[in-house]
């Protein structure tokens, strides 16, 4: 199937310069708390999970949501929340990738990947300031 | 892959060009095996026929292969047609496997300072998009992106330098090989490595230096360079790159500093006055330990901007670090800064961190200056006894996206080179109206975007920053003034050597 994406995206454009290079994370051993106060602190809608620095699962505000509305106490730890089913892009992805990869899934967060190793994040709200912050200069025509 | 970079040979030139030193320089090749020599630029004095014969006669003795630039001084006498004719093109893309080498002219006819402009620019964008799955990727412009110390008039020459900046470090560059000024200057900004090379045969050197050009050994884990200088002595650097990028365990919070920027108060419609409450409300509930303006706290310096400035401000309940910007000293200011916010170089300091005020502004003015002894004094405030040490002043000492060269200071490349020298771990600064922050070495640069005038640059609307100090990592927040909404601009390790050389990392 084709899928049809609004025009102003360049579609065949990498991903790479939109891509955020810093992921916030907590242990998998941390709190449901610690994560969710994290996420507060930095303002950000997803968090991975670790392991001495490996990344072991995924949460975003989606699954905070959903582990709230079955009653999971704030002291639960971070690996009985997180998901572990990781969803990945190479950093070298076109535009068109990571939205066939979002769509296909119905996510909105996908984890950047470079050389097997997850390197960033990219969101759709990424894509969305894309179209605003466009790299151009404007010092003069030649 | 080693790479020979070299660069403002100027042959041709009477008494500029020293021919021995070339000649000396191009032995390296046959004693060691390179992948490709990449010259920066000002391949000929002045542009001339006879000059760029001169030049093919001695490359054509160069049997590896080679890029060369053309500089400003190749552009002069209408030398660019013949840097075509006799040299090759002015810019292209050279595919190595897994490098590859992005070359783009910044040279202008008959001018000095370079410049890349859109279609330049755009073709460099559509080569690093092109080959983004490249493991090395170097670009080669003449015209040093990033200020330049010791370098007299022309520290800051790239009118694009900030936007040239933004898309290099987007972009994951790997390498950048500059020329230009003669005087061989190195950092690591981010991940990507800034080489300067001096004067490989010109007999203009600076602070009386020699000849030198630079090796280069790179791989994907590791960027080595040497400076080698015709005298024999030798400099080596390694750059390892930066791998960590997830921050689990920052330790607590140690510190929040707000850091805002040319809020232009006055009764004049450039002032936005419901961004800045809003703002003003945001930081009160963010009950940071210390708020750090960088300058444009009035639009004008006048006594009724001062007023309205002043019952704005002196409401706010905790301490605040201010430095003027030109147009708070400009007409009667230069009285009522001092009069109503304090001394020029101010200064805040709780025993384990201290950020230093040091003014740039001056009265008619839009350039900012320290100048060499305020230097000198300010790296004597310097050393104190802090762990963590911040300088802040209203003018760039890096270029900024979206705007020109301008706003860096005037002696930028010293002061950048004196403070990354020094370990400083932030400096922040206040002027071109564009957020920004990237890491130098291990001194993190942070620009403030306008908190509440019309005269900013961000689509993200006007904003300020937070700086937020854990005990493993600084980590930089913009916030936009109006709404109260916050992004990350970056996260960073906190600076082990420094807390080494103390002694040890001794908060309570």
């Amino acid at each position: 199937m084709n899928l049809r994406y609004p025009a102003v995206y360049d579609l065949k454009r990498p991903i790479r310069e939109i891509v955020t290079k810093r992921l916030i994370g907590v242990s998998q051993n941390a709190s449901f708390r610690e994560g969710v106060s994290k996420m507060v602190e930095f303002n950000i809608s997803s968090l991975v999970v670790t392991n001495h620095d490996r990344v072991v699962g995924f949460m975003t505000d989606t699954d905070v949501k959903r582990a709230v509305a079955q009653g999971l106490t704030p002291d639960v730890k971070m690996e009985r929340i997180m998901t572990t089913d990781l969803i990945t892009v190479d950093i070298s992805s076109s535009v068109r990738e990571v939205l066939e990869t979002m769509s296909k899934n119905k996510i909105k967060h996908l984890l950047v990947t470079e050389k097997g190793k997850v390197v960033g994040i990219v969101t759709l709200r990424d894509l969305e300031h894309m179209v605003r912050q466009k790299l151009e200069t404007f010092i003069s025509r030649e | 892959m080693r790479i020979l970079h070299i660069s403002d040979t100027h042959i041709g030139g009477a008494l500029d060009f020293c021919k021995e030193a070339l000649d000396q320089t191009l032995e390296e090749v046959k004693r060691d095996k390179y992948d490709l020599i990449i010259h920066s630029g000002d391949l000929t004095q002045g542009g001339r026929r006879e000059q760029f014969i001169q030049a093919k006669e001695i490359l054509s003795g160069i049997d590896i292969p080679y890029i060369v630039l053309a500089g400003n001084h190749d552009a002069r006498s209408g030398g660019l047609s013949l840097f075509e004719e006799y040299i090759g093109p002015l810019d292209g893309v050279r595919d190595l496997g897994d490098a590859v080498v992005i070359y783009v002219n910044s040279a202008m006819e008959d001018k000095d300072q370079g410049r890349m402009g859109m279609v330049k620019f755009n073709l460099m964008r559509k080569a690093l998009n092109d080959y983004s799955e490249k493991l090395i990727k170097i670009i080669a412009i003449h015209h040093h992106v990033i200020p330049i110390p010791m370098a007299g008039r022309e520290r800051n020459v790239l009118y694009n330098a900030g936007d040239m900046l933004d898309i290099i470090l987007k972009e994951d560059v790997d390498l950048v090989l500059s020329g230009h000024r003669h005087y061989p200057n190195i950092y690591q900004i981010e991940n990507t490595v800034f080489i300067n090379a001096g004067t490989t045969s010109a007999t203009k050197t600076r602070c009386g230096d020699v000849n030198s050009y630079n090796i280069i050994d790179i791989d994907q884990k590791a960027r080595k360079v040497r400076t080698i200088r015709i005298d024999g002595k030798t400099q080596a650097y390694s750059f390892p790159k930066r791998e960590k990028r997830i921050f689990s365990d920052l330790g607590d919070r140690k510190f929040r500093a707000v850091h805002t920027a040319n809020t232009l108060i006055s009764e004049s419609s450039a002032f936005l006055k419901r961004n800045f409450t809003n703002a003003m409300d945001t930081i009160k509930g963010l009950e940071p330990d210390l708020m750090v303006h960088c300058g444009g706290i009035v639009k004008e310096g006048i006594a009724k901007d001062y007023d309205e400035a002043v019952s704005y401000l002196t409401e706010l309940k905790f301490p605040i670090v201010y430095t003027p910007a030109g147009r708070d000293i400009n007409f009667l200011g230069y009285y009522l800064f001092p009069t109503y916010f304090g001394g020029i170089d101010q200064r805040f300091s709780n025993g384990k961190i201290l950020f230093q005020g040091v003014s740039s502004a001056q009265y008619d003015s839009h350039e900012g200056i320290v100048g060499p002894s305020q230097r000198k004094v300010l790296l004597r405030k310097l050393r104190s006894p802090e762990n963590l040490k911040a300088v802040f002043i209203h003018h760039n000492v890096l270029p900024i996206p979206h705007s020109r060269e301008k706003g860096l200071l005037e002696d930028s490349g010293d002061l950048l080179r004196e403070l990354v020298d020094a370990q400083i771990d932030l400096i922040l600064t206040g002027t071109s109206s564009h957020p920004f922050a990237a890491r130098v070495e291990n001194t993190i640069v942070v620009n403030a975007n306008s908190l509440s005038s019309v005269y900013q640059r961000s689509i993200f609307g006007n904003s300020f920053n937070i700086i937020d100090i854990y005990e493993e990592a600084i980590a930089v927040f913009e916030v936009n003034s109006l709404w109260g909404r916050r992004r990350l601009l970056g996260i960073w390790e906190r600076n082990k050597k420094q807390e080494n050389n103390t002694g040890g990392f001794l908060w309570p």
